[in-house]
């Protein structure tokens, strides 16, 4: 897992005409997205913020369970913090959206400190579980505080008339607070798998006491990756909480969202940079098809396309690839092979 | 390599956008057919409420078009209504309904519950879209300011407030304690509030009100902490399931208010008999609908009538859900053949001044959108069947309750 | 008092459904080392086909209670053996995310066979009760109680006293010792999940005799497995009875005492605790510590 990773890493060099074109053509698309809400339809641009959204959770899921190699199962939870943080903020002390967006990632951060120091020292399923139980606890807690958070009713963010404190940037503007999110949580995954930190995270993923060894302070650099996993997703949660304008505990806390999460930078591939956006891109226009065509069986074959991925794509689609290109063919079956009974 | 997959990411998005955009242009012509969307929950937790409100949608739809279809000035269309999956949830809910704008369908019925009604009606305001909700009932999304969201049922508040009036009314001896037992969604809460100010309006003590999270299958605390309270009436402002847990608990507990149960949603479904069996008789519960319900139109009759007509069509009898769905795509019908434009802007003015008889009851809004002068109706389970009790009687109220082993 | 008694009665009877419900999601965490996201999709299936056979066939739904069970055996041992089995080495995240996927597969299949509607099954049992002045007893649960008792038991037997039985225990410990002595660590994989999803689907039965139950109810009974396990002792069956009663009984007293809505928050606080402070499980795991959590 490591090695691979670092291969993912090398910046791409366009060290020949056709790198070049490649590079180009990233450029173009590039600017095409930026100029994209001028020639797409408003729906779209919101179904393509949502595809951003998830790159960016799965992303930040990739940090701490890709590099670091612990399976959150609970990410959510910061998610939903980072949302309730805004919203609150927004509906009850009459913040307006930027500020609350600082302290709902400050929020974010504080809370995976807390929560990772204990928690982080527990591995594998108890890891796992941990994580899921803190996201399920903390919807509870939500729900148990209706003065602040308004409970199972949900707290709408004042978005329209007098008494919105920002106004609302409508589709356009959430397309683009995704897509510069996922800007940053990319550049924030390029610079951490380039540096120190990186390293002594896939060493962690490789063999946690190796790496204690080799003098490498696990536990600090396991709270920051979670730390910088919550951040990325208490934003991410801040800016869907003030797009939804009204919230409920049962969805911002959802493990829905952890799975897919998982999902996507799984099926895109855990550990590589591109990887998790891969997933998300592809996983986010299946289950749009699926659900627009197969409107009673779409929920049954996701579920059946998630057994499948596992088993016959568990490097995920970047990594299958690039195997594709060394060997000019896809071994399918390697993975049963290496990992049945 | 990994230059490689950022290209096709890229490209992905190209041509998936481009191809929906030349979609999108396509789709503003409507030739001779009026094109209404849904964004209903057909998958998950909801599913079972959106399929019966599709029904109901679908049954508005046939009948409509047997009839010649919709009269617009002096133009005639045919109906067509598109669903989409929700998946339960309120934000799909709230994207689905953009995507209708951008397909230029602009007369929108409401999804199934609160939630979804309430993220949906935020997004019709900001395009401008109209909808109707038909099972949206909590009062909070009325009163939000928004213009273009009205509702044909009677709001949240109503549906526990209606069965301490039935009990005030024709109840003898009338009870003097209740307890009150309630879910903690939005929807639960607003109608528990709106139960316990009508129970002290009547002269009502209320001894109790608990609060368990929704979707409970377990109430025995709640039950055990109201029991030595001995409350002559215990209303339980729940769903499905949170009913039948209170009904069949309280059994297990042996719990015999001397009047008896209410409870809001739940008695009238057919699977709360079902399930409980004899421990249902008596029980009290409120509904937007029954085939008594007074009124007729001329689409669809009476309430007999629409139950007749419905029965013939899907084989099965309506329950209130198909009822106010049909309801809402009707007052949607009245509006635009009042207005005699398809503009959501003019559909919207005729709405807000529509005051018309239905086989739904009266259908009127006030100022935030909410059809207050619709009576809900009261019924009874009595032998297996619900019975409509309160305000127009189609059998008497069996009061008090006799406990549980003597039934 | 009366109140107290009440509550902790309730409290004692609904942890025993819980440990009928989580004893199988112990079982196959301890010894196959995989978290069973369907595990409640299981119990769900089980109650279906109780409820079904007693609905269509008349059959007493004790008696569907043993095809229920039957029938997820088959199934369960399918599923490990041809599915589970085949990434059984992979990254925790692969099965969970497996297991995930079949839970959907199940959970939505049901739904569109037999609609999201509630169902019970009725029995003239169920609803009555022993009485003690105010305190009432009721039978239903008091049966479920007593089987999910008597089930652990008979689990816990087969365990220590059967070939077979140790046979899983050695597997436990330790898979490459195992089948260095000449145990077919597939067989007994798949043996292990049948057990496990046979006892979900006795105890989906009890959750249909006592309670409602619709397919979208799956993750609530997962979730409650993921603390009866861990509060336990992974793969302890012991553990998992002690388990299940403890959160019942928790869930009881905060239900009394404190607000009704609280009771979750106060589940999933003690199953981090425990984690935390004793992630062994309040009896102990059964198998040795060295194993490696991977």
């Amino acid at each position: 897992m490591a090695e691979s990773a670092a291969r993912s890493t090398r910046i791409p060099q366009p060290s020949s005409p056709a790198g070049w074109i490649l590079v180009g053509l990233g450029a173009a698309g590039f600017a095409y997205l930026l100029y994209a809400p001028v020639l797409l339809l408003e729906s779209f641009l919101r179904t393509l913020g949502g595809v951003f959204m998830f790159a960016t959770l799965a992303l930040a899921w990739n940090i701490i369970g890709g590099f670091a190699g612990y399976a959150s199962f609970g990410n959510v939870v910061f998610f939903g913090l980072g949302g309730y943080t805004v919203a609150t903020l927004m509906a009850k002390a009459g913040w307006t959206f930027w500020p609350a967006l600082v302290v709902a990632g400050a929020v974010g951060v504080l809370f995976a400190v807390l929560m990772g120091l204990p928690i982080l020292r527990l591995r594998g399923h108890y890891f796992a579980i941990a994580t899921l139980s803190v996201a399920e606890g903390m919807r509870e807690i939500v729900v148990n505080m209706p003065s602040l958070t308004g409970g199972g009713a949900g707290i709408t963010i004042p978005a329209v008339g007098l008494e919105a404190t920002t106004s609302y940037p409508g589709n356009t503007g959430f397309y683009y607070f995704f897509l510069i999110l996922l800007l940053v949580a990319l550049a924030v995954t390029w610079r951490v798998s380039r540096s120190r930190f990186g390293y002594s995270l896939r060493a962690i993923h490789q063999d946690e006491d190796s790496a204690a060894a080799l003098g490498i302070n696990t536990t600090r650099a396991k709270v920051a990756a979670f730390a910088l996993s919550g951040l990325l997703t208490a934003l991410t949660g801040a800016i869907y909480a003030f797009q939804q304008v009204t919230i409920y505990p049962n969805r911002l806390f959802s493990i829905e969202f952890t799975v897919l999460m998982v999902v996507m930078a799984v099926i895109g591939g855990t550990g590589t940079i591109f990887g998790p956006v891969v997933g998300a891109v592809g996983l986010q226009f299946l289950s749009e098809y699926l659900r627009q065509n197969y409107l009673e069986l779409h929920t049954v074959l996701f579920g059946a396309i998630i057994i499948l991925a596992v088993i016959f794509l568990p490097n995920g689609i970047v990594e299958s690839a690039r195997e594709l290109r060394s060997t000019k063919r896809i071994r399918f079956l390697d993975n049963v092979k290496a990992n049945r009974l | 390599m990994t230059r490689r997959f950022v290209i096709l990411v890229c490209c992905a998005l190209l041509l998936a956008g481009a191809c929906k955009g030349s979609e999108g242009e396509e789709a503003g012509a409507q030739g001779s057919t009026l094109q209404f969307g849904a964004a209903l929950s057909l998958t998950g937790q909801l599913s079972r409420e959106g399929i019966l409100t599709k029904d109901g949608y679908e049954y508005c739809k046939q009948v409509v078009n047997e009839e010649g279809g919709v009269e617009v000035g002096d133009k005639t269309y045919d109906l067509d209504i598109t669903y989409q999956d929700d998946k339960s949830t309120p934000d799909v809910a709230a994207q689905l309904v953009d995507q209708m704008n951008d397909d230029n369908v602009k007369f929108i019925l409401g999804p199934y519950g609160s939630s979804s009604t309430e993220a949906a009606s935020a997004v019709v305001e900001r395009n401008g879209q109209l909808m109707i909700s038909s099972a949206g009932a909590d009062d909070t999304i009325y009163e939000k300011g928004y213009q273009n969201t009205f509702g044909v049922l009677s709001p949240a508040s109503e549906y526990l407030a209606t069965i301490v009036k039935a009990v005030s009314d024709i109840a003898q001896p009338k009870p003097k304690t209740v307890a009150i037992l309630s879910a903690d969604d939005g929807f639960s809460k607003t109608a528990a509030e709106g139960g316990a100010a009508q129970a002290e309006e009547e002269g009502m003590e209320v001894v109790a009100t608990e609060f368990f999270a929704e979707g409970s299958t377990d109430v025995s605390a709640q039950l055990t902490k109201v029991k030595p309270l001995n409350p002559d009436l215990i209303l339980g402002s729940v769903h499905l399931e949170e009913g039948v847990a209170i009904i069949k608990q309280s059994e297990e507990l042996g719990i015999n208010p001397a009047g008896g149960f209410g409870e809001t949603v739940a008695p009238p479904t057919p699977d709360f008999i079902e399930t409980l069996g004899p421990a249902a008789e008596y029980t009290l519960g409120s509904s937007q609908w029954t085939p008594e319900t007074e009124g007729e139109d001329e689409l669809f009759g009476t309430a007999e009538d629409y139950a007749e007509g419905f029965e013939a069509a899907f084989g099965d009898t309506p329950e209130y859900h198909n009822a106010e769905a049909t309801a809402a795509c009707l007052a949607m019908i009245l509006a635009i053949e009042d207005a005699g434009s398809l503009e959501p802007e003019a559909v919207r003015e005729s709405l807000a001044n529509l005051d018309t008889e239905s086989f739904f009851g009266p259908i009127k809004f006030d100022e935030n959108g909410k059809n207050i002068y619709k009576p809900m109706q009261v019924i009874q389970i009595q032998d297996g069947k619900p019975v409509t009790v309160w305000p127009s009687a189609e059998g008497e109220l069996k009061w008090p309750a006799p406990p549980f082993d003597e039934r | 008092m009366e109140q107290f008694l009440q509550a902790t009665i309730n409290g004692l009877l609904q942890g025993g459904l819980y440990a009928l419900v989580g004893v199988g999601f112990s079982l196959v965490w301890g010894v196959i080392h995989v978290v069973n996201i369907a595990h409640g999709a299981f119990v769900i299936l089980g109650a279906y086909v109780a409820w079904k056979l007693d609905g269509a066939f008349g059959i007493d739904p004790l008696l569907g209670l043993v095809v229920a069970a039957v029938l997820l055996f088959v199934i369960g041992y399918a599923v490990q053996r041809g599915v589970i089995n085949l990434v059984i080495n992979a990254p925790i995240w692969m099965t969970l995310l497996l297991t995930f996927g079949l839970e959907l597969l199940l959970v939505n299949g049901l739904i569109l066979i037999f609609t999201g509607d509630y169902r019970s099954i009725a029995t003239s049992y169920a609803s009555g009760g022993l009485s003690f002045g105010d305190v009432r007893i009721p039978y239903g649960r008091l049966l479920a109680f007593g089987l999910a008792v008597l089930l652990t038991g008979l689990l816990a037997m087969f365990m220590s006293r059967s070939k077979t039985g140790q046979a899983i225990n050695a597997t436990g410990m330790d898979r490459v010792t195992a089948r260095l002595m000449g145990i077919n660590a597939r067989h007994i994989y798949a043996l292990t999940f049948a057990i496990s999803a046979a006892l979900a689907g006795a105890a989906g039965t009890m959750v249909g005799i006592v309670g409602t139950f619709n397919p979208v109810d799956a993750g609530v009974f997962t979730l409650r497995s993921f603390v009866i396990a861990v509060l336990g002792g992974l793969g302890n069956m012991w553990g998992a009875l002690a388990g299940g009663i403890v959160l019942g009984l928790v869930e009881a007293w905060s239900g009394q005492y404190l607000s009704g809505t609280l009771i979750h928050a106060i589940g999933f606080g003690v199953l981090i605790l425990v984690l935390i402070v004793r992630p062994t499980g309040l009896l102990g795991r059964p198998y040795s510590e060295a194993r490696a959590e991977t």
